[in-house]
């Protein structure tokens, strides 16, 4: 018998039910469990109590598969042309967006002298707000029906598809090299993102149709076979799997995306998980006390910046005061795609992780309690006014 | 008709609000995987969901029924979009009218209206693609698929005597 593997699925079984405990726990007390994932990661990664051994080279190819998974799901939410009518219709709202939230950690980026690649990143951590975990947010607390959310979904879906521009951009400054180098990868890079989108854009229902089977498990099979190949392509040519797994998502439209959905979340759901977990893993404890000033600082700031961006995107909408501060408030959680660009940059500076991680934990507690007590916030500042 | 705001719900569905006279707010939240929420509107605060509840599309169809509505809904999920100008109606076979006890064949509604009795909900049950000699009972609910139009003068034909 092979010990080692013995090992391998103890400590991997060990992990998976601790995790269920940690999501459980977020039930009970109403929060994202993605923050606490990051937590349990910390707490099992360096420097720490516990150390896994035996899985961790599972734990990174699970997590690598965790982020495919979640930006293929991601693009399935999408179709083209649902793309484009919205970036019709929210352009000045997503710039400002732009603008007031990647700023800060841009400018963090340069106070705490990472060089300015890495800035760009923590400006792309602080920019991007977490359509997963706003999403659920919406859901749960039943305000689908709000009319500040169609807001906040279309501010998010800008947001994800200027990731889909951003990602294959550092990706390819990042790993260029030489200047002429890095502008030839970039260029690659958008003009492969933006070749398949117009592929998805124009054959996007016959390759959905071709994809399609009335074997679930054929089905899955397929999806998940063409989603990794192209996304493995992908990072081959330096646009980074992550986008290679959206655009996926993205080209597949109409019967297939909502037997996707099905087949394709439980699986999400566990590697996501996974994918939290391992970004934990590789946070050096130690670094938490140095950078954790920063990361409170910088967390404070996105809490008013993305206030003032979802309060200028609704005011445009016509929405009401007390409906702005909930848009406002709805977008400050940030969840897997901060960590996704952080992940990137880790190697280049190794404080930038253990900063992405304190930052999105605490921004996304804050931000989902905030959400929550919204309404209890406006209430007294309108009858304040109404008084002077 | 009243004018009924549309938005868009990326990755969600539709939004559809309408104002009362009255100056409150309902809406309804079309869902892409069938489901309806239906929406009031705070009345202090005007965008906030004060009750929201959720309804399959079954109890959808009911309560648009219960309300007397246009019984024509149109089915904006992803499902039925691809019909393109299609829509499907649930209409209650009236006993005004005038071919309430035919038979489908008898009432040649296809031959008359253009559209097509696709079901029939009876209270024994559902009869699917339903034949010639099935009856066309008081109560029952006819499932009519065809352009807006042909539905409407089949949902006459069914509701009311004929002019």
């Amino acid at each position: 018998m092979d010990t080692g593997g013995d090992l391998l699925v103890i400590e991997l079984g060990a992990l998976v039910l601790a995790l269920a405990i940690v999501a459980r726990l977020a039930r009970r007390i109403g929060l994202p469990a993605l923050p606490l994932y990051l937590l349990a990661g910390l707490a099992l990664g360096e420097g720490s109590l516990f150390e896994l051994d035996a899985s961790e080279d599972f734990i990174e190819v699970g997590a690598e598969i965790g982020v495919i998974l979640m930006l293929l799901m991601l693009g399935l939410e999408f179709s083209t042309h649902e793309l484009i009518n919205n970036v019709r219709r929210s352009t000045l709202a997503g710039a400002v967006d732009l603008v007031l939230n990647f700023t800060p950690g841009f400018v963090a980026g340069l106070i705490l002298g990472f060089d300015p690649v890495v800035a760009v990143l923590l400006g792309g951590v602080t920019y991007i707000s977490s359509s997963g975990i706003v999403a659920k947010l919406v859901a749960d607390l039943d305000r689908i029906g709000n009319h500040e959310t169609s807001v906040v979904l279309s501010v998010l879906v800008i947001e994800d598809l200027a990731m889909v521009l951003y990602l294959p951009i550092v990706s390819g400054v990042l790993f260029g090299g030489s200047a002429l180098s890095t502008v030839i990868t970039v260029a690659i890079s958008l003009a492969a993102v933006l070749g398949v989108l117009g592929v998805a854009y124009l054959l996007g229902d016959r390759l959905s149709a071709i994809a399609l089977s009335q074997s679930s498990e054929a089905l899955l099979l397929t999806l998940l076979g063409g989603t990794l190949l192209v996304a493995g392509l992908a990072g081959r040519l330096g646009v980074s799997t992550a986008v290679g797994a959206f655009v996926v998502g993205v080209a597949l439209s109409g019967d297939i995306v909502s037997h996707a959905r099905g087949l394709l979340l439980p699986l999400r759901n566990l590697f996501a998980a996974v994918f939290f977990v391992f970004f934990g893993l590789k946070v050096d404890l130690g670094l938490i006390p140095d950078v954790a000033v920063a990361a409170l600082a910088i967390a404070a700031v996105t809490v008013v910046t993305k206030i003032a961006s979802g309060w200028i995107a609704a005011a445009r909408a016509g929405i009401g005061k007390p409906g702005r501060l909930r848009a406002g408030a709805a977008l400050i959680a940030h969840g897997e795609f901060s960590i996704v660009i952080a992940e990137l940059g880790i190697a280049r500076e190794s404080d930038l992780g253990a900063l992405a991680a304190t930052y999105v934990i605490v921004l996304t507690l804050v931000g989902a309690v905030l959400y929550q007590f919204a309404d209890s916030i406006t209430l007294p500042t309108r009858k304040r006014r109404v008084r002077t | 008709m009243r004018k009924v705001t549309e938005t868009d719900l990326p990755g969600v569905g539709i939004r559809f609000d309408l104002q009362t006279d009255a100056g409150r707010c309902v809406g309804v939240v079309a869902h892409q995987t069938g489901r309806r929420d239906l929406v009031v509107y705070d009345e202090r605060d005007i965008d906030r969901a004060c009750e929201s509840v959720q309804l399959t599309e079954d109890e959808g169809h009911t309560l648009g029924e219960l309300l007397g509505g246009s019984p024509v809904l149109e089915h904006l999920d992803d499902a039925v979009h691809r019909l393109e100008d299609l829509v499907i109606s649930w209409v209650q076979i009236a006993a005004e009218s005038s071919i309430a006890g035919q038979t489908l064949a008898e009432a040649a509604l296809r031959t008359r209206t253009g559209a097509g009795v696709v079901a029939l909900v009876t209270e024994s049950g559902s009869i699917p693609i339903p034949a010639g000699e099935h009856r066309l009972d008081v109560g029952d609910t006819a499932v009519v698929v065809g352009v807006p139009s042909a539905v409407k003068a089949a949902t006459r034909l069914l509701r009311r005597p004929a002019d």
